[in-house]
């Protein structure tokens, strides 16, 4: 994934393979589709699951493909994956704190990096075994959370957002990939809706830091 | 020692939410499987008489099923998994006791005959006397592993087997099989090396796969003839070629091989390996990667899966084991080099194995680990992590002789360099970008992204 020097640009594609992986995962343990339509894979030495439906696979792809050229401006805050129900109530987010990525201006994208870690000495960017096994440790979490989350129901839908930073852009470019959306309100007791947050694992490995956490929006709408 | 499992099952499946198996725990904490085992029921029954559903355990029945089989399915292990599966349950392997009842019957007949199957079956907690149920008699029923939630994806135990093999990979299998309890082949002796001694990791995951493929009966076959295959296959680099159905016989004499010639640099061939292993699994044709994968996967979760594990890296590099030998003599001679030239030499073989998939000519073979050094012996300045220097460096230049075949000839030449820690990972990938000829490309390509693995095969190019 990243050669002798590594660039900002292999950085976020080590990520994007993540969330790929993870997204598939997700979509796994929950049941938004059926379990029987993912094969078994390996990735980063760890079994994981994979949709064999080509149009899922293929909507992935340019989803993560997005996040990746957002992640190149250096505007994402957050990348969430989040699960609706049939009626467009958001269940539940796994989100992916991705804010403490090197900024990098977007000419520079494929500079090698140096990184000097706090002692002053360097350190390295990507370190491909300890990166390879803190993903392995997020995704074994991300596999385990799931199954103490409750069963969400059937006909679920899934989509992918993400969270821009405040002096980021909006991509508005055309042909538009993202669709703007209303910021969702914080906890306002009001609509009665309670946030459960569950976190997974923080991801520390060179440059590349993440975290991650699954939130629990608890709708008493009775619409399950 | 009592108070020991407690301590630990509690700190790793409650607090940390590991998955802990049998075998990680024996491994853990120097007991007997058997004993393990125990433990590991004893915990489960304290802490759900405490708090109920705090623990879930998933038990291993074995025995022998009543089974119908399924006349269209083609089976490679006696039965279709679709057929066997019921709920959550993988069948591990099973070897068909009566054989006639194995083959599946035309569908002309029309109640197809119940088959009698020794069964090993990974079975959640729930389903357990429904399980039970379908067996006719159970030899053995222990717990396999204990988890803090109920398991979604049975594949997930195989990380406690990678576990096992990475973390306790230095304990010599010949004499820890004593303590743990492993099956053993009595015949089973650890061949001497004329050279330097392997160093004892890889030496220890050798004997430990080799242990392992050979140690429960109900192993199925596959895994057993394409061992026996393997000494037969070992002095022709031919078959060695057809990576994904040689892969599980090549660790055991590969391994050696391979590792003798790394004998001075230790960890650096296994790190590598790990990240070829990797790099050249996606060589490999994706589809037939991941059938062999989902078929281990569903039926064996764990021993095979670590022998499989270590059957990847170490078949990576085997493949060329045997070639790399007379290379690694004739690079010695050529250029008197050290130990990094052997570590240099490391990653090249598994793009030469690349190479060797492609292009069966030993021509290319021969070639590829000289000129992929460009390491330096003559002047290296290391400062700040940049090396730099005067090196001499073998450039390739490759011809068609008259019979057709594409012969690489290298010829040293002078080049002043500078770049980065650390130079071994940056050879491998320039070097496989320098292969002449079409077998060059699809290498490089496929060697370009280390540890993709199969799942990004699947998609198309990034």
């Amino acid at each position: 994934m990243a050669d002798s020097e590594p660039t900002f640009r292999s950085l976020a594609t080590s990520f994007t393979d993540f969330l790929t992986v993870a997204i598939h995962t997700i979509l796994y343990e929950r049941s938004v589709y059926p379990q029987t339509s993912f094969l078994s894979a390996r990735k980063y030495n760890f079994a994981v699951r994979q949709s064999r439906h080509p149009k899922v696979c293929e909507w992935i792809n340019d989803a993560v493909a997005a996040v990746e050229s957002e992640l190149f401006k250096g505007a994402v805050d957050r990348v969430a994956v989040v699960i609706y129900s049939k009626n467009n109530k958001p269940l539940e987010r796994y989100v992916f704190e991705v804010s403490r990525f090197p900024k990098v201006p977007a000419s520079d994208v494929d500079v090698p990096l140096e990184r000097l870690d706090a002692d002053g000495q360097q350190g390295s960017v990507l370190p491909l075994v300890d990166m390879e096994e803190q993903f392995r440790a997020t995704m074994n979490q991300l596999a385990g959370c799931s199954s103490m989350l409750p069963p969400i129901p059937v006909g679920c839908a899934f989509t992918v957002a993400v969270e821009l930073k405040e002096d980021g852009e909006a991509p508005t470019a055309h042909p538009q990939p993202w669709m703007p959306v209303q910021p969702r309100a914080p906890n306002d007791g009001a609509s009665g809706n309670g946030v459960v947050t569950k976190p997974v694992r923080a991801v520390a490995a060179g440059s590349v830091l993440f975290e991650t956490w699954i939130e629990q929006v608890n709708s008493d709408d009775g619409d399950g | 020692m009592a108070q020991d499992y407690t301590e630990y099952l509690a700190v790793n499946v409650l607090n940390e939410k590991q998955i802990v198996s049998y075998r990680l725990l024996s491994r853990a904490l120097k007991v007997h499987v058997n004993l393990a085992k125990q433990m590991l029921y004893e915990f489960h029954r304290k802490q759900n008489a405490k708090t109920p559903s705090s623990v879930h355990a998933t038990y291993l029945l074995t025995g022998i099923r009543r089974v119908l089989p399924d006349p269209p399915q083609s089976n490679g292990n006696g039965a279709a998994p679709s057929q066997e599966t019921d709920g959550d349950d993988t069948i591990m392997q099973s070897s068909p006791v009566l054989p006639s009842s194995s083959i599946p019957q035309p569908s002309t007949e029309s109640t197809p005959e119940p088959a009698l199957i020794r069964s090993i079956l990974l079975v959640k907690q729930e389903h357990l006397d429904q399980a039970k149920a379908t067996f006719d008699t159970i030899s053995s029923t222990h717990i396999y592993s204990l988890e803090p939630h109920a398991l979604t994806d049975v594949q997930v135990l195989t990380e406690c087997n990678r576990k096992v093999a990475a973390d306790y990979a230095s304990e010599d299998p010949l004499e820890a099989w004593k303590q743990y309890g492993t099956i053993q082949n009595p015949n089973v002796k650890r061949r001497k090396r004329g050279t330097a001694p392997p160093p004892p990791a890889p030496v220890a995951k050798t004997a430990e796969t080799k242990v392992k493929p050979a140690a429960p009966t109900t192993k199925p076959s596959e895994p057993q003839k394409p061992s026996s295959k393997t000494p037969s296959a070992k002095p022709t680099p031919e078959p060695e070629s057809k990576k994904p159905t040689s892969k599980p016989p090549a660790t055991k004499r590969q391994n050696s091989d391979i590792f003798k010639s790394f004998a001075k640099s230790t960890s650096k061939p296994k790190q590598k390996n790990d990240s070829q292993s990797s790099a050249s699994a996606s060589p490999a044709p994706a589809p037939t990667e991941d059938e062999p994968m989902a078929d281990f996967s569903e039926d064996e979760a764990d021993d095979d899966d670590a022998a499989m594990l270590e059957a990847e890296k170490a078949s990576d590099s085997a493949p060329t084991g045997k070639s790399k030998k007379e290379r690694a003599a004739e690079l010695a001679a050529m250029m008197d080099q050290e130990d990094e030239e052997m570590e240099d030499a490391a990653p090249t073989p598994t793009t030469g194995a690349e190479e060797a998939e492609e292009e069966p000519s030993n021509a290319i073979d021969k070639p590829v680990p000289p000129p992929q050094e460009e390491e330096p012996k003559e002047t290296v300045i290391v400062e700040n992590g940049r090396r730099r220097g005067r090196r001499r460096i073998t450039i390739k230049k490759t011809v068609k002789d008259e019979e057709g075949y594409l012969v690489t000839k290298e010829e040293p030449a002078w080049e002043s360099f500078s770049e980065d820690e650390p130079p071994p990972k940056k050879a491998r990938l320039p070097s496989s970008n320098a292969n002449a000829g079409g077998g060059g490309k699809t290498a490089a390509k496929k060697g370009g992204k280390p540890g993709q693995g199969n799942i990004m095969s699947f998609f198309g190019k990034k």
